[in-house]
């Protein structure tokens, strides 16, 4: 592992038994994540960008290679610590959002703060600051079955980089919205890497965001075809 | 507060499933509610009557009478036993037995004639306020007689006629007297329903034959006092005034009544349980139905990290929210009905006088209210509301977050 990688994989594999068949999803994958880097991972369905990013997330265990963050082996942390690395170091957007409906653009922006124990003042401070960055104050009371899918996704952003983590990872994070607002939405978050220094890791397989990233890396059957920086 | 403000909100988003549910534990709350006051009040009638009316918390008999009834066994000097009981502050009476044939036109029946002092006997017996019609008994009228309705039914008399009592006096003669009906008490028990006739005791010494003794001293335990402590208290002053006497608890006398008593509480319990259980079965259901529904947002929580804990505080707090209102609706709803059969009661009169082994409920079925009649039902309510609860809570603690955020 390189010095200061936020990330390291290596020789990474990730096998799923479907009945009496084995699918690999990963072949030994390596590949490093540097602090500040806006990174785009691409590749047809089935190439192992979803599963990659759930197993940098730790939301999924490797079958064998090691997966490294902030110096961390993932694959030697227990549940509990695991929960609490995704609660402190690492955010998430999801392609579909995923809000909580009965939390206002507010709530959902703090609950990681929340769960983190920190206190509320604080939170407000931070979350009203986050919302504002991300253009939707004077929003913060709304429902996101009040917003379009375009503020929801900010507000998801939002949630992601309220706890500064070491890396967010969007799983297709434009994939649910227009080109335009797409475009809004990457520029909000190259803004945030550029600006704050909150590195990103995509999956996707929008053009825009491919375009986009100073990093591209793109999986085939599972392993890197190519990584170009640019 | 966050988790109780989602909870909350969680609830009102399928609302009428959570009305529903909510309805389903109100309806059973408020049912058991009154179902235990209309069973305390039972159990307190029938107790009332057994002890304040028939038995007493304790009697005194000569040793050997209650394995052979009989008018000669008797207790020599209930006088000196009456006077020792009312020094330990014991209330206390004595009343003779005795069997005789009574009659009246062609109908005649078995009866068991009690003789008593009527301002005595009512320290420790309420059977003279327990009269259907006419009056009760009075010295000035000895030959007046009270007799369970059964009785008199079965004679065809009522208060005003003549009774006829025949049997064999102590000294071997023939006792037989006239006698005139004062009262018909109401149901009681089966004894005296069907075969007692009470009279004053100089009115059945003179019958009998019998210038001394008493066959059963009744005595009552002080308020507060407990059963064990008043009998050890009246075999105390029978061991110094009448040696050998056999003193005994209501409980000995009827062993299978007490435990009749002691049941009929543990049944109240099993019964709410049951309705409860079915009502557990709804909230099973709805929560679960409210978990899988949610699958994805259990999935995010997790994957955010949100720890199981939380995720199972949320779910049972949405159980406990429920059970709240459930519990708050409930008992308001309680009040009016409570009220009702408090203070009016159900009749129960026309069902021609039910009881159990033996004792008589009274014609009107009247609750009773006590802090056990809310918080059993409620206490019951919530521990199974917590054991409904639990399986979606801890399905929606230990989901996946991997194949929770990716569940259809």
């Amino acid at each position: 592992m390189g010095d200061g990688a936020v990330i390291a994989l290596r020789d990474v594999t990730k096998v799923y038994r479907q009945g009496s068949v084995d699918i690999h999803a990963l072949r030994g994958l390596s590949m490093e994540v540097q602090p500040g880097e806006f990174t785009a991972v691409c590749g047809p369905s089935g190439s192992g960008k979803t599963t990659m990013l759930n197993l940098i997330g730790a939301l999924d265990a490797a079958t064998s290679g090691s997966i490294v963050l902030e110096g961390r082996e993932l694959g030697s942390l227990n549940k509990k610590e695991l929960s609490e690395l995704r609660r402190d170091r690492i955010g998430f957007v999801f392609q579909a959002y995923n809000l909580m409906p009965v939390l206002t653009a507010y709530e959902n922006a703090e609950m990681v703060l929340w769960v983190q124990g920190v206190d509320a003042a604080s939170r407000r401070e931070r979350v009203m600051g986050l919302l504002e960055q991300v253009g939707l104050k004077g929003m913060e009371d709304r429902r996101p079955s009040e917003l379009s899918g375009g503020q929801q996704q900010r507000v998801a952003i939002a949630r992601a980089i309220a706890s500064n983590p070491a890396v967010v990872l969007a799983d297709e994070p434009t994939a649910n919205v227009d080109s335009e607002t797409a475009e809004t939405l990457l520029g909000l978050m190259e803004e945030l890497n550029r600006e704050q220094g909150v590195t990103f890791l995509f999956s996707t397989h929008d053009p825009q965001v491919m375009e986009r990233a100073r990093r591209v890396v793109r999986l085939v059957d599972g392993n890197i075809a190519s990584d170009e920086r640019r | 507060m966050k988790i109780l403000r989602m909870a909350w909100r969680n609830l009102w988003r399928n609302g009428r499933r959570t009305l529903v549910t909510v309805g389903a534990m109100t309806l059973a709350l408020w049912a058991m509610v009154l179902y235990t006051s209309l069973m305390q009040g039972m159990l307190g009638s029938m107790e009332s009557t057994l002890l304040d009316v028939e038995l007493g918390e304790i009697q005194i008999h000569a040793d050997g009478y209650l394995e052979r009834p009989s008018i000669w066994e008797r207790i020599e000097e209930p006088d000196a036993l009456l006077e020792a009981l009312d020094e330990t502050g014991l209330r206390s009476s004595a009343r003779l037995l005795g069997g005789a044939l009574v009659a009246s036109g062609d109908a005649s029946t078995g009866a068991l004639l009690k003789g008593l002092r009527p301002e005595r006997d009512a320290r420790v017996s309420d059977v003279y306020e327990r009269l259907d019609r006419g009056e009760w008994l009075d010295p000035a009228d000895p030959e007046g007689v009270v007799l369970g309705y059964r009785l008199a039914r079965t004679l065809g008399i009522d208060v005003g006629d003549e009774l006829i009592a025949l049997s064999q006096a102590t000294d071997g003669s023939m006792a037989n007297d006239l006698f005139r009906v004062r009262g018909v008490l109401q149901s009681l028990s089966e004894e005296t329903d069907r075969a007692t006739v009470f009279l004053v005791e100089d009115q059945f010494r003179s019958f009998f034959a019998l210038e001394d003794g008493a066959h059963q001293v009744i005595v009552r335990s002080g308020e507060g006092q407990t059963l064990d402590a008043a009998g050890e208290m009246a075999q105390e002053a029978a061991a110094s005034s009448a040696p050998g006497a056999e003193v005994k608890s209501w409980r000995d006398l009827l062993p299978g009544l007490a435990n009749v008593f002691d049941s009929a509480q543990a049944a109240v319990q099993v019964v709410a349980f049951v309705v409860y259980v079915v009502i557990a079965i709804m909230i099973l259901n709805a929560m679960l139905m409210a978990v899988f529904e949610r699958i994805r947002e259990f999935g995010v929580l997790k994957a955010i990290g949100v720890s199981p804990r939380r995720v199972l505080a949320l779910i049972l707090t949405e159980g406990a929210l429920q059970a709240a209102l459930a519990i708050a609706i409930g008992l308001v709803a309680s009040v009016p009905a409570l009220w009702f059969v408090t203070t009016r009661g159900i009749d129960v009169g026309q069902l021609g006088g039910t009881a159990i082994m033996g004792v008589s409920m009274d014609r009107i079925w009247t609750g009773a209210v006590s802090p056990a009649t809310i918080a059993g039902p409620v206490f019951i309510l919530l521990f199974i509301v917590g054991l409904a609860v639990l399986f979606p809570a801890f399905k929606a603690a230990r989901i996946s977050p991997i194949e929770a955020i990716h569940h259809q």
